[in-house]
């Protein structure tokens, strides 16, 4: 699963207007991969990186 | 010895200044070329000029060029394109460094085309820098946005046409680089199932520039 997908399954009231407003997913193409680069979402928490994993 | 002409040979030749007229309106031969130094207008024929400074004093206006000449200046303004010249995949909703990994110049060698994509320009000044994105026909996109990053953050994004057979987007700029640590790379945000920016040649995922001004 991709990271977004990842996220809207714990979430899945987010839109995909959240992806471009309160929360911003980036990957700098340095072979690291996509992170949460901002998350400013007004009443969801921040996933941590154990709930990311644990999403099948 | 006023109005006299004077002609110089290959050596520095010193005029004093007893030796012209008032108004410096003394007809001077250097080499082949004519010179007439008067207080309102100085021609010059064909001379290669090193380390000039116009006006540097209380004066300051120099009109260059005449109405039918050219001037040209761009031994250290920095000029560049590149493109992405193979598909690159992105995620959804993420936004992703395009990897423009082919130049099609690069005048100052300011370009990082193999590990950072990005351009850091080694001359302080002003630049207009313009991004182009363009996503492949089957990805059923709803969104793309193309945007231009300084340092890590954007300066200028521009949403473009997802169209059901692809779409594209493109931006520009004009910013102050400070000539040593400033660097700008393009970025994309597609909102598709299958996001993939189109790389083939330079006309569709592209980012150039070049200095207009020095700071």
């Amino acid at each position: 699963m991709t990271l977004p997908e990842k996220i809207m399954a714990l979430y899945p009231s987010l839109t995909q207007q959240d992806f471009s407003t309160v929360i911003t997913l980036q990957n700098d193409s340095d072979g690291k991969g996509d992170y949460i680069a901002k998350w400013e979402h007004p009443t969801l928490a921040r996933p941590t990186q154990e709930q990311l994993d644990a999403v099948q | 010895m006023a109005g006299v002409p004077f002609v110089f040979g290959n050596a520095t030749t010193s005029i004093p200044l007893s030796n012209l007229d008032a108004d410096f309106n003394t007809p001077v031969t250097i080499g082949n070329t004519t010179v007439g130094l008067g207080n309102t207008v100085t021609t010059l024929g064909n001379v290669t000029l090193n380390n000039v400074t116009i006006n540097s004093g209380l004066l300051s206006t120099a009109t260059i060029p005449t109405a039918n000449g050219t001037v040209m200046i761009s031994g250290n303004m920095p000029a560049f394109k590149a493109y992405l010249n193979v598909n690159q995949s992105l995620t959804t909703t993420t936004f992703t460094k395009v990897t423009l990994n082919t130049k099609v110049f690069d005048t100052n060698n300011n370009f990082d085309s193999t590990t950072n994509y990005r351009f850091t320009p080694t001359v302080a000044g002003y630049y207009k820098i313009s991004g182009n994105i363009s996503i492949a026909a089957s990805t059923g996109a709803t969104r793309v946005l193309v945007l231009i990053y300084k340092n890590g953050s954007a300066v200028a994004q521009c949403d473009g046409y997802p169209l059901a057979g692809g779409g594209g987007a493109s931006t520009s700029v004009d910013i102050q680089m400070n000539g040593s640590t400033d660097y700008l790379e393009l970025y994309a945000y597609v909102t598709a199932t299958i996001p993939i920016l189109y790389g083939l040649n330079e006309s569709l995922c592209f980012m150039s520039g070049s200095m207009t001004r020095t700071s």
